[in-house]
């Protein structure tokens, strides 16, 4: 018993960093703006986040791993809407960016390129079965509600939904294009943020270089996975905490090479990818720069 | 034909352009630390340029670089994105490796080529699952090649660590060393011959040249042959190339495969000249850098080697700073990062306006 | 009489072309004022400055006797100009409810008041007798009624202007008759109406004056029921133009292409084509008459093998083709002149003189192993260059700076350049100036005396009649009439287009 609470608490743990980076995905994707770039959000969401912890606290340590999220999302949404870049391309300029200033600020701020020294989390709430549960986690599941609620009745959630459909018939009904998608890459940059925040201090209780391992493009593929809804990008994270959180079983019982074991995030998402992409069905302008004046 | 040489202008400017608003925005980095901007710049010159050892350097930190480029830039022309030049390039490192360490009495000029060959192996290997994910399942080849490299990574983890490991070694987690008839010579004999003395701490050796003789055939490849053709074609609009019969999917395959091939040879001049053996801290990141190098080098063959000259000159000047004026390395990686956001955002520009000037002439 | 809308001195320019020169033009309230020309003539450009997507570089705008800038969509909106686009501005994954509203939402709370949406599109429904189911999705509609959500658009935002540019260009012929309905069920309400259009037999049906542009500027305005489509022609075209084409007799020869009890069906198992019958002998056009998107599309790329069929046979010459590559049906000698140039007919960022080899660029003539042999290919591409007259300033050039007529004839310069024995030719003067058009006419024409068997599809019904030996009346994946022209009216074949009639003996359905 004792074992399968542990079991679904620790899954819950692993879901919640792809969760929210998910659900910050769908933001930007349904405003039809691919963010490659969400790994790199995170990862200066832990390094900011821990950095705020450490010399003001948890609570301004989350303000400025969101923040840092977000100043990058900027970036972002600068180069591919404004600009119109290529998505992807901004996408991984961003990683690369996020990797480097992260790297040379740590060595400036903490004296060490890899890690932080300890950093304080929030409190835990009480959580029945669960237990002690950081409130990150609470809010994550929340938000699942609360985004389907925003997309589907409201008019932001018509509007941003109209723009990664067919931008030009939104603009032609006075809808701001260009705000909306600046909206939703905004909101993804600080979820994503808040991912990397949740990961430095409230799972780790420290910086560690390299600590995101590609969960930002795991959530990408939980939410193509949840077919770019917020349920079920859910249900695609829950799948991606659970396995992960069993692969540290294996790992303990020691039969399979630990190098194998830590695969298997990587494969299980080429996996879901390989199965399920072609009856998924993208916005229809995703991934496409909008532009007004043609002639 | 005055547009011709604006436009032509225009095209040469515009990664200079790019270079210089990288450089300024990353002043705003180097003032966080109370340095001036000025001076790490400048430092990163005079360290570099000081002497000629230190332009040998300048290149063999290029050899990577070029081919990781062209790798990127051959995906790049068929508009495809080959963010797995990273995974793709340890794991053909490690075959070569693998072949320089378990093969031994062979004369050099059988045993470097076989070396060269698995290297390229290695690499397709590698870049065959994402491009075979792509046309039959429709998974998008960015994150498959993201998945590939974490795998890359563990993988090498477990070859060097498990398997292959040095016994003889106490302490160090590495493969045994390459055969000496596996190692690529230096470039200093030659260099000899036209009075340049290169010291013995430069590794410059022949992949060098080998770089640069693969991106003149890349050029002729992309430009002036069927397949290279049908590569740009397929690339610039896949629905009118099929119309017209082409085979996209066997365009993919092999441009695919062509450029994990290259992607193979990214890490050999390291392998067969400084290290001799594969560790755990095998240089990575080059897969990274290749696509800067495509971006800055506008895929252009001879823009890539300009590029990669660049990137080497970059290293060289990081350690410069990082050693006489104690600014981090990774000054250099926001660098290059903000290069690849300033270029492409002035080719959109540039783009854009030489359309207009191409239509103003149609009329 | 009040006016709507007063345009002054108009002018707009883009790169390298003005497209309003200095436009000047008075709406009256209450009217249908039609706005004619050529393609390229300014119509849509002036459509969009009403619109606010597009700003005027000179003059002046009055709406209602008031000097405005209308510098966005929103304001024009609020100004009570609305715009039913040619191409339909609807986000297909929306229902109809949410496509009508977008934009222009009413909050009850935090949420959108779906309530009162619903009530008073109704309302709107009502007054003007229109039909339509609010919770379908865009996506499943059919064109006349996504053109009415278009007008659900406009009225639900309050305009008192609508402008319609080319609606009528994808309706068949009896739903043009419903869409006159309803614009004059508006005019009845005091909307005022532009309405915009190349068509001159349903401009002088509908409209009470008429406006002609050539070339950016404005030729005159002239009252409906005064003039001939004989003067607006001349007037729209400068000259006057043959609106006959010389077709010669020619002498049928052996059956070239078969289609047998074709069936295509989409990845979702939908039926796209279903038992299409019918052969075409050499020196014979065989038009395609239908709706756009009742399978023409899906017939021509079965037959060129961009779509693998489900069912059936096809045959070229007597030999069977349907499991042959593209590539192996081209070199059989089948052409292709496809629906959509920029996206499947050209590559645009490459030069003309690699669009001109495009496909054949594997022929051993032009090879010089292992490269391509460019001075052949280029002495291959000024040949074509010659012969079809196409305007660039080098075969250097990028194709995407030639003029749309331009780059249909490199497209024609290419696929004939094979010596073909079937020629499909898809829309193959959409978007074309009359004189680009005249020249793919003569050419057709020229391959059918030279013996080519030529499928011809096209939305245009006149082009249809005047071209074809025989007609193929396409609906809902099907050819359901098939008729000699001589032996058929405009209404007869709109009728079958519409699946009113569903057989030969017009029996209705």
């Amino acid at each position: 018993m004792d074992f399968i609470v542990e079991l679904i608490a620790s899954s819950l743990r692993m879901t919640v960093p792809i969760l929210l980076t998910g659900i910050g995905a769908v933001y930007t994707e349904r405003a039809g703006v691919v963010n490659i770039g969400l790994e790199g959000m995170m990862i200066v969401g832990s390094f900011w986040g821990a950095l705020g912890s450490f010399y003001f606290g948890p609570y301004v340590g989350f303000l400025m791993g969101m923040s840092a999220g977000m100043a990058l999302a900027l970036i972002h949404a600068v180069a591919s809407v404004t600009f119109r870049v290529n998505q992807i391309v901004s996408g991984v300029a961003l990683n690369i960016l996020a990797f480097g200033s992260s790297r040379f600020l740590s060595q400036v701020f903490f004296k060490m390129a890899t890690t932080s020294p300890h950093v304080k989390g929030l409190r835990p709430v009480k959580i029945p079965v669960l237990g002690d549960t950081s409130p990150i986690i609470v809010l994550a599941f929340i938000l699942v509600p609360f985004t389907a609620f925003i997309l589907e009745k409201t008019v932001f959630g018509l509007r941003l939904k109209s723009v990664g459909e067919n931008p030009l018939a939104a603009d032609t009904l006075g809808v701001n294009v260009f705000k909306f998608k600046y909206a939703g890459v905004l909101l993804s940059g600080l979820l994503a943020g808040l991912a990397g925040t949740y990961l430095s201090l409230e799972h780790t209780g420290m910086y560690v270089e390299g600590m995101t391992q590609g969960k930002g493009f795991i959530a990408l593929a939980a939410m193509i996975f949840g077919n770019w809804t917020p349920y079920g990008t859910m249900w695609a994270s829950l799948l991606f905490g659970f396995a992960e959180s069993l692969s540290f079983r294996v790992v303990e019982s020691n039969v399979i090479p630990y190098q194998f074991i830590k695969m298997i995030p990587y494969l299980l998402t080429l996996a879901v990818l390989a199965g399920v992409v072609r009856k998924s069905t993208p916005p229809a302008a995703d991934g496409i720069p909008y532009e007004r004046e043609m002639h | 034909m005055k547009k011709n040489y604006k436009i032509l202008t225009l095209k040469i400017l515009a990664p200079f352009i790019a270079i210089f608003l990288a450089a300024f925005f990353s002043s705003f980095v180097i003032l966080t630390i109370n340095k001036s901007p000025l001076e790490v710049f400048y430092t990163m010159f005079k360290f570099s340029f000081r002497r000629l050892d230190s332009i040998a350097i300048i290149l063999y930190n290029s050899t990577p670089l070029i081919f990781s480029g062209l790798a990127v830039a051959i995906a790049f022309r068929m508009g495809l994105f080959n963010i797995g030049v990273e995974g793709q390039y340890l794991i053909g490192t490690f075959l070569a490796a693998f072949v320089g360490f378990s093969l031994e009495g062979l004369p050099p000029f059988i045993h470097i080529p076989l070396l060269i060959l698995s290297g390229m192996l290695g690499g397709m290997i590698w870049a065959y699952l994402p491009i075979y994910l792509k046309i039959r399942k429709g998974v998008h080849e960015v994150i498959s090649t993201i998945m590939l490299n974490y795998i890359a990574y563990s993988l090498i983890h477990y070859l060097i660590s498990e398997i292959f490991i040095d016994r003889s070694q106490k302490l160090l987690i590495r493969t045994p060393k390459l055969a000496p008839s596996a190692l690529m010579p230096k470039l200093h004999g030659v260099l000899a011959l036209f009075g340049i003395e290169l010291p013995k701490h430069v590794y410059l050796n022949w992949f060098f040249v080998i770089a640069v003789l693969l991106a003149i055939a890349i050029y002729y490849i992309v430009y002036y042959t069927p397949f290279g053709f049908e590569l740009r074609a397929v690339g610039q609009n896949p629905e009118a190339s099929r119309t017209a019969g082409i085979d996209k999917e066997k365009v993919f395959y092999k441009g695919f495969l062509l450029s994990g091939a290259i992607a193979g040879l990214v890490g050999l001049s390291d392998l067969m000249s400084y290290f001799g053996y594969m560790d755990l801290d095998f240089p990575r990141g080059y897969g990274f850098d290749g696509i800067a190098v495509a971006l800055i080098g506008q895929n252009d063959p001879f823009g890539i080697i300009l590029a990669s000259i660049l990137f080497g000159f970059l290293r060289r000047g990081a350690e410069g700073i990082q050693t006489l004026l104690n600014v981090p390395m990774d000054t250099i990686v926001i660098l290059q990062a903000l290069m690849i956001i300033t270029i492409v955002i002035i080719n959109k520009i540039v783009g854009d306006y030489i359309k207009r000037l191409e239509k103003k002439g149609a009329r | 009489m009040e006016k709507a809308i007063v345009l002054k001195n108009i002018t707009k320019r883009f790169p390298g072309i003005v497209a309003n020169d200095n436009i000047n033009l008075e709406i009256n309230k209450g009217e249908i004022h039609a706005i004619v020309g050529e393609n390229g003539a300014g119509k849509s450009t002036l459509m969009k400055i009403l619109a606010g997507l597009y700003q005027p570089d000179e003059g002046e705008i009055y709406v209602f006797g008031k000097k405005e800038k209308i510098n966005s969509p929103n304001r024009a909106i609020e100004l009570g100009i609305g715009m039913v686009h040619q191409h339909f501005m609807l986000v297909g994954r929306f229902s109809v409810l949410e496509n009508i509203i977008l934009g222009s939402e009413k909050k009850k709370g935090i949420t959108i008041d779906w309530e009162n949406a619903r009530q008073v599109i109704k309302e709107l429904c009502d007054l003007y007798n229109f039909s339509v189911d609010i919770d379908a999705k865009v996506e499943d509609i059919s064109v006349g009624m996504a053109q009415r959500v278009e007008i659900l658009k406009v009225l639900y935002r309050g305009a008192d202007i609508l402008v319609f540019d080319e609606p009528t260009a994808t309706l068949a012929p009896q739903e043009v008759k419903e869409l006159f309905v309803n614009l004059r069920k508006l005019k009845e309400e005091g909307k005022t109406i532009i309405f915009i259009s190349h068509k001159l037999d349903e401009v002088l049906e509908i409209a009470d004056r008429v406006t002609v542009l050539r070339r950016g500027k404005v030729i005159g305005t002239v009252f409906a029921n005064e003039t001939t489509k004989e003067e607006l022609a001349r007037m729209m075209v400068g000259k006057p133009v043959l609106l006959k084409l010389d077709k010669e007799e020619v002498k049928k020869g052996d059956i070239i292409l078969t289609v047998e009890n074709l069936y295509l069906r989409s990845e979702s198992g939908q039926i796209l084509l279903e038992g299409i019958n019918f052969n075409i002998r050499s020196g014979e056009i065989y038009g395609i008459a239908g709706v756009e998107g009742n399978g023409q599309r899906e017939l021509a790329e079965a037959i060129m093998g961009l779509r693998a069929i489900s069912e059936g046979e096809i045959k070229l010459v007597g030999e069977s083709i349907k499991n042959l590559s593209i590539r192996e049906r081209r070199s059989k000698g089948i052409a292709f002149i496809p629906e959509d140039r920029h996206k499947q007919g050209l590559v645009l960022p490459m030069k003309v003189w690699e669009n001109v080899i495009l496909g054949l660029h594997r022929k051993r003539e032009f090879i010089r192993y292992p490269f391509l042999n460019v001075e052949k290919i280029q002495k291959f591409a000024r040949g074509i260059v010659d012969k079809y007259n196409v305007m660039l300033s080098s075969i250097n050039q990028p194709v995407e700076g030639l003029s749309g007529g331009n780059q249909q004839k490199v497209i024609l310069g290419r696929e004939l350049s094979q010596d073909p024995i079937l020629v499909i030719a898809a829309q193959p003067t959409r978007g074309l100036d009359i004189g680009a058009s005249e020249f793919v006419y003569t050419r057709l024409l020229s391959l059918r005396e030279q013996g080519k068997a030529i499928l011809l599809i096209s939305a245009d019904l006149d082009e249809v009649l005047s071209l074809s030996d025989r007609i193929g009346v396409m609906y809902k994946g099907k050819i359901v009439a098939e008729f000699k022209p001589e032996e058929t009216t405009l209404e007869q074949i709109g009728l079958y287009m519409l699946g009113v009639y569903t057989d030969k003996d017009g029996e209705t359905a």
